[in-house]
């Protein structure tokens, strides 16, 4: 029982606490807070990482998508301002929206006749109420509970009654007590006042001696006779105190009881419940005392443990906020408000758990509770109900404020049908929730039938989209919601939100353009965030379709194969085999691992340089040798040889100049006989080759050239 | 009188057979060895000039003194390819000996030719710079 009150204390202040914050909120701090957000993360973007391996690149990539996404989806949502999307983006109030939306009016003779039996007893309990009156009420009651829609209120109130009532038995009934007792406690004064006196026919004559002794002896008596009166008056002024303590703790606790039940069902919007309660707790407790001194006064008596912290409970009253925190998690208000994931769980809990808790989420507010634990929760209980004593004085503030509330409805749901008439269908829609936060079990909402409802539904999807195409971080699709808005709801005012969809996709195509001038630069650490940026604030950018294939050769020109292989090319290309021949090891590596259609080519060029490179090399190593000995010529000749070949090896084309000057005699008759063989003057040639060999005869040059001029003179030589 | 008689001047028949000795050998010379005759009025060919430019020389006729170096080359229709080194070298004996391809036609089949051997050749300037031997005789 004590749990279950402790539950239930709960529930009901921190729901009024929720009110009481909600009361508090200043209007401001979503937009601010967003252009926080996009500046920090931008800065810590703009700032630099010292993050360089690919798996911190991703990690980058990652977390500004996500900054991205979270920008966007706040600056979208936030873009409206209009509570009805900030309402519709709390999951549970949409959802509870809806389905009022699509239920049919209560029309049911069940639902007339609960409506008549409320009605009945609102006038039966009217002021000044007979008892005959209260008592047609208070049977009243059980009868009403029987509707499914009352959610057995009527009963709890009829039981509340009930167990007031029973106090108010028993409180007279010490009453009468005491005064009985009243009674008992003179006749015991008056026969102790007798006991108290001498008795002088008693008395006898004692001489001058004995006086002290008799006055003794008299003493003694006088007390013996007084003893049994004491007693009995000492026990009955006992029992007149204990019943009255009791009269007292009995009539606050029935007044407590009962005034806690009637600010439950004022903040579960029961308000015709709330006049009922109030009219039946004033045909009990008829000292016209209408103050919430009881309450308070147990409110006060409440420890608090200080060192346990307060269990705080936190709610949004901001529309934008509600708006922005609800994309982030879609978990209520302690996701949004906590600072810590076990805020955000507790909160969702009291959500699921409490009825309080939901019917305020409905109005666009958020709920929940940080910090809890048992001793935090007492903290929050005590702390609750002191704040609720202090906001409310006295009943009559409540039934006041129900019957204020009550009317409004009233006055929302004729609004309604009248902007519904004139197709204003955002306002009409805003109008409708409105009334539902407020009155959602009152007659004139419940009577709105489901053909008054249909065009608000149906605006209802739409926002439903609208909120979910922005959380998804699709501009196309929230684009295309708001479009599809815009045809349904004439009045619904799209400019904002389409301008700053414009500005998103321009950020997008910023992002990009800053890829691609990272990538010019060769950074692809800039490259990979920018890109990443750009998607994440606008997933189907064209640009970033164009630029995808550009992004794939960068990203892997940053594999060092992939980079060995584009740099091999590039170096065969410009005929820098020695480049090439500098580095083979890498070059090889690099194209015995290419796994391209270019694989073969490349590993044929390979080959080549290969070839080329030790033909050359083992060309100039033997040229060398002879030239130690003193053999110019034959060195030369060995180098002119490979020079043939190779001609545009320039370190072999140095050598060769350098060994010219060594033996220019005979270089220069090879050269003429060269000369003269192109120009078919074979005699000459013949002449000059037969020169050259003469100065060195060893010459292979020489024999070579004479042998093939002399073939060519005669063809027919043996 | 004795010194009248010695001036008288030379006797005829010491004439005649001054006359009849000149007459003779002028034939034995004309009809044995009448090629020493034209090998002397020959030019000699410039082995740097021909080096140089062999075509502008082509057409003419040079003598050069040689000796037969290797064979080259021997084509049944056109003739036996020499080098042959020439003797007579102006440049001195530092200088690289010059060697000069002959071609020996088959006319001049019968002529014994060997690498060592001395001779005087005549030869002609002939296309791609070739030198024909039109005579040869070892001096």
């Amino acid at each position: 029982m004590k749990n279950f009150l402790l539950i239930r204390f709960l529930c009901l202040f921190g729901c009024f606490a929720s009110v009481l914050n909600l009361c508090a909120q200043q209007q401001d701090g979503a937009p601010s807070d967003n252009a926080n957000t996009l500046h920090e993360s931008g800065q810590q973007y703009k700032q630099g990482n010292p993050l360089t391996s690919a798996a911190d690149n991703t990690i980058i990539g990652r977390n500004g998508m996500g900054a991205s996404n979270l920008a966007l989806q706040k600056s979208i949502l936030n873009s409206k301002i209009n509570t009805f999307i900030a309402f519709f983006n709390n999951p549970l109030a949409g959802t509870q929206f809806e389905q009022f939306l699509n239920a049919p009016a209560e029309t049911s003779e069940a639902a007339a006749a609960y409506r008549n039996n409320i009605s009945k007893i609102m006038e039966l309990l009217a002021p000044p109420a007979s008892k005959a009156n209260q008592d047609a009420a208070y049977a009243l009651l059980t009868k009403a509970s029987e509707f499914e829609s009352d959610a057995n209120i009527c009963t709890t109130i009829h039981d509340a009654v009930y167990a007031a009532a029973n106090g108010r038995v028993e409180i007279a009934r010490l009453t009468e007590l005491n005064e009985q007792l009243e009674k008992q406690r003179k006749i015991a004064e008056y026969n102790n006042l007798i006991a108290s006196r001498d008795r002088p026919l008693q008395q006898t004559s004692t001489d001058k001696n004995d006086v002290a002794n008799n006055n003794a002896n008299q003493q003694l008596e006088r007390q013996a006779r007084m003893e049994p009166t004491k007693r009995e008056l000492a026990s009955v002024g006992q029992t007149i105190e204990h019943n009255k303590m009791q009269i007292a703790t009995a009539e606050g606790q029935a007044k407590f009881q009962f005034q806690a039940l009637i600010l439950q069902l004022f903040v579960q919007r029961r308000y015709q419940h709330v006049i009922i309660a109030n009219r039946f707790y004033r045909a009990l407790f008829d000292d016209g005392d209408q103050s919430l001194a009881s309450f308070q006064q147990m409110a006060d008596k409440l420890g608090y443990n200080k060192a346990a912290g307060q269990a705080k409970l936190v709610a949004e009253g901001n529309p934008n906020v509600a708006g922005a925190v609800g994309s982030g998690g879609g978990h209520g208000a302690g996701a949004s408000t906590g600072s810590n994931g076990n805020g955000a769980s507790v909160g969702n809990n009291n959500y699921d758990g409490g009825s309080d808790g939901s019917a305020f989420s409905l109005s666009g507010m958020q709920f929940g509770v940080q910090n809890v634990s048992v001793e935090s929760l007492m903290n929050a209980v005590s702390s609750g109900m002191k704040t609720a004593s202090r906001t409310f004085k006295s009943l009559s503030q409540l039934d006041g404020i129900a019957n204020e509330i009550i009317r409004d409805v009233n006055e929302g749901v004729k609004s309604y049908k009248f902007l519904l008439s004139q197709n204003e269908i955002e306002a009409a829609t805003a109008q409708l929730v409105s009334v539902w936060s407020k009155g959602q079990y009152l007659p004139s909402v419940q009577l709105l039938t489901q053909e008054e409802k249909r065009k608000s539904l149906k605006f209802a999807q739409l926002v439903n989209k609208l909120i979910s195409s922005g959380q998804s971080g699709n501009i196309d699709t929230l684009a295309s919601a708001v479009t599809e808005m815009k045809k349904e709801a004439v009045d619904f005012d799209d400019t904002e939100i389409l301008s700053n969809i414009q500005a998103v996709k321009l950020g997008s195509s910023m992002h990009i353009a800053q890829a691609r001038v990272a990538a010019a630069k060769g950074d692809l650490q800039t490259v990979q965030t920018e890109i990443t940026r750009a998607a994440g604030i606008w997933p189907n950018n064209p640009e970033l379709q164009t630029f995808s294939s550009d992004m794939t050769k960068v990203s892997q020109e940053a594999d060092p194969m992939v980079h060995a292989r584009t740099e091999f090319d590039q170096l065969y290309e410009q005929k820098s085999y020695r480049q090439i021949f500098q580095g083979i090891d890498k070059y090889a590596v690099a194209v015995g691992t290419d796994t391209s259609s270019n694989s073969a080519v490349r590993l044929n060029n390979l080959n080549l340089v290969k070839k080329r490179m030790q033909d050359i090399e083992t060309s100039i190593m033997r040229s060398q040798e002879i030239a130690r000995r003193g053999d110019y010529a034959g060195a030369w000749e060995g180098l002119e040889i490979t020079f043939a070949q190779y001609p545009d090896d320039q370190k072999l084309g140095q050598l060769r100049a350098d060994l010219t000057t060594q033996s220019p005699d005979f270089v220069h008759d090879i050269r003429e006989a060269k000369s003269y063989e192109e120009k078919r003057e074979y005699g000459s040639a013949l002449a000059w080759y037969l020169r050259s060999q003469s100065r060195y005869p060893m010459s292979d040059l020489s024999k070579q050239g004479i042998e093939r001029v002399v073939k060519l003179l005669f063809p027919d030589a043996t | 009188m004795s010194r009248q008689k010695k001036s008288k001047g030379f006797p005829v028949w010491l004439i005649v057979l001054v006359v009849l000795l000149a007459g003779g050998g002028a034939f034995i010379g004309i009809h044995q060895g009448g090629g020493d005759a034209s090998l002397r009025t020959t030019e000699e060919l410039d082995p740097q000039v021909y080096y140089n430019n062999a075509n502008s020389l082509r057409g003419n006729t040079y003598k050069i003194d040689v000796e037969i170096g290797s064979a080259l080359g021997n084509s049944p229709t056109k003739g036996r390819l020499f080098s042959v080194v020439l003797k007579k070298d102006s440049k001195g004996a530092n200088s690289a000996p010059e060697i000069l391809p002959v071609l020996v036609p088959p006319a001049l089949g019968g002529l014994t030719i060997q690498k060592g051997q001395h001779y005087v050749m005549k030869v002609k300037v002939i296309e791609n710079g070739l030198l024909k031997v039109e005579e040869a005789t070892k001096p």
